[in-house]
């Protein structure tokens, strides 16, 4: 709808419309203003009667404070930063490679090798980490970061290499070739063409393979089972089942897991909303 | 398109069947191991194993525990897809709206997709928290009593299907955006001209636009609505008594609470089966040339 015709519209069509953007605001923000805000008061705050806006705010932090004393929260962010950064990279790295050679050379089974990539990305995680299980247990990777890292992988590189096959397909063979004919080897094209050109893809799929490590609850849970391996989900979760109504502890832990999320896509949330609307993305 | 000829191009040839190798094992070892584990008897994963052929089949599927499972995970996917799809189209069509802050407000709209569904779950047990909780504390001034949300079989599938569209909504409605934005506006236009209402411009030039993007909503949703184990494990754990049962979580309780490792895979594999007729739905609409181009 265009400017001139929203402002044409009646009074009661224009509020109306207004009240619609205020309700989908409001079911989107209040689950996550309720998190932050139940996180910030003081423990016995929470026992009372709950009012929407809080009169007074818990600058220690008790909330926080008794998460990081009393569980392994600390490690288990440090577990979850090192697990993400690692599949990012080998996600980046093996998509790359795959997608490029796919759509430069004369590769037989071209369409197959894409084609089961989406058909892998479709697939359900449980039904993978089960018999992953199995088999990082005979590999002597039980309860071992390195597995989740691997894990987590099945979820990132067919997204990976689904979006740059979009992004390399759409970008002209021409330029690497001038760049060839005026004396870059096909390696020196490639990194001085066409990686600067495919930067925003680049973005995309490592804030995607970063997300999708992070969030993830069903690989880590399956595949770990100490406290100190756990990644930040799964710790969460079991906070949940350990102690009784700790109610200000567990939001303080899901603010910390969410927190890191919010802040990268404050920055860079065109590059997310491109992805999304790409119509590529697991969830 | 190129042959592999000089040295340079042999290093990528060997990069990318090194690569392929990898994602291949990581994907395919697994999914052929679960199909192999469903023709044995064990108890855990490290125990000795038995085979047994069929029987792990013939018993799942003379159980109706997993008829209620799939019917279910079926019944799930299906209402939680269509709310989304509904809720999806409604707010794209808002955040099309010429307003100011535009860009802030579909910000907004996409945060509950950023968070990890344990989040999403340990928030919902906080907001129906059986005496603190906000929506508790509500329903009882409402004069509903102390409502036992997760008690009755209907109330907590309710509880996990509102959490997955809260969720999964801005899927659809990034999706159903961007779609809207690739119509011309003229079209509009000369509907209106032609004096067709809000309601007949969107029947008879949104939709049929948008059919194809329609169609690949609603099936990666269905698919990836009916494969979801965690936030029904986070929420209802199944329960109350198997009620939310639904595929993943059979197939996970059969595989480590009931020590039948081979029930497990079996659920899984059958599970492999009914995804894998959506996915050959899914290439028989969309092939794949015609989804690249269209990026």
């Amino acid at each position: 709808m265009s400017e001139s015709l929203f402002a044409r519209l009646p009074f009661w069509a224009r509020a109306a419309l207004w009240l619609g953007v205020a309700l989908m605001c409001i079911w989107s923000l209040f689950p996550i203003y309720w998190m932050v805000v139940s996180s910030l008061r003081t423990p016995q705050d929470l026992f009372l009667p709950p009012v929407l806006i809080p009169k007074s705010i818990d600058w220690k932090f008790e909330n926080y404070t008794n998460l990081l004393e009393l569980t392994d929260y600390a490690q288990q962010f440090k577990n979850s930063v090192l697990v993400a950064l690692a599949v990012v990279v080998i996600t980046l790295l093996l998509s790359v490679i795959i997608a490029y050679t796919v759509t430069r050379y004369r590769v037989p089974g071209k369409s197959i090798i894409v084609g089961s990539m989406l058909y892998a990305y479709m697939f359900p995680p449980l039904l993978l980490a089960i018999p992953m299980l199995s088999i990082f247990a005979r590999m002597g990777l039980a309860d071992n970061l390195l597995a989740v890292v691997l894990a987590h992988c099945t979820l990132t590189l067919p997204l990976g290499v689904w979006l740059f096959w979009g992004f390399f397909k759409g970008m002209p063979f021409d330029l690497e070739e001038a760049a060839m004919v005026d004396g870059c080897t096909r390696l020196g094209a490639f990194i001085r063409v066409v990686l600067p050109l495919s930067l925003p893809g680049i973005v995309t799929v490592a804030i995607f393979a970063f997300l999708l490590s992070w969030t993830d609850y069903v690989f880590s849970f399956v595949l770990v089972s100490s406290d100190s391996n756990k990644t930040l989900p799964v710790g969460l979760a079991s906070i949940l089942g350990t102690f009784d109504a700790r109610w200000g502890e567990l939001m303080a832990g899901a603010t910390l897991i969410a927190a890191p999320l919010f802040v990268i896509f404050a920055f860079l949330s065109r590059y997310f909303i491109q992805g999304l609307a790409a119509g590529a993305v697991k969830g | 398109m190129r042959d592999f000829t000089t040295p340079t191009d042999r290093l990528i040839l060997g990069a990318f069947v090194l690569s392929i190798l990898l994602v291949g094992a990581l994907i395919a070892v697994p999914v052929l191991h679960a199909v192999q584990l469903s023709f044995y008897k064990a108890e855990s994963f490290i125990s000795a194993r038995q085979w047994v052929g069929l029987a792990n089949y013939t018993r799942v599927l003379a159980d109706p525990a997993f008829w209620h499972a799939f019917a279910l995970g079926l019944g799930f996917a299906l209402i939680a897809m269509g709310l989304q799809l509904v809720l999806g189209i409604a707010f794209a069509q808002l955040l099309n709206l010429p307003l100011r802050g535009r860009a802030f407000v579909r910000g907004v709209v996409v945060l509950p997709y950023l968070l990890p569904t344990v989040v999403i779950a340990v928030t919902t047990h906080w907001l129906l928290d059986g005496a603190y909780g906000l929506f508790t504390v509500w329903a009882q001034q409402l004069g509903f009593g102390r409502p036992a949300w997760y008690d009755h079989p209907v109330s907590a599938a309710l509880l996990v299907i509102i959490a997955s569209v809260w969720t999964w909504t801005p899927f659809v409605t990034i999706t159903f955006l961007a779609g809207l934005q690739s119509i011309p506006t003229s079209l509009y236009e000369a509907a209106r001209v032609d004096g067709a209402g809000a309601w007949k411009r969107f029947w008879h030039v949104t939709v049929p636009m948008l059919k194809p993007l329609l169609l690949v909503v609603v099936l990666l949703r269905s698919i990836w609505m009916f494969n979801k184990f965690d936030i029904v494990w986070l929420i209802t754990k199944g329960g109350p008594l198997g009620a939310t049962e639904h595929l993943p979580i059979l197939s996970y309780r059969k595989a480590f609470n009931q020590f039948d490792v081979g029930g497990g895979a079996a659920v899984a594999t059958l599970s492999f089966l009914v995804l894998s007729v959506m996915i050959a739905f899914y290439f028989w609409y969309f092939p794949l040339d015609e989804k690249g181009s269209e990026k």
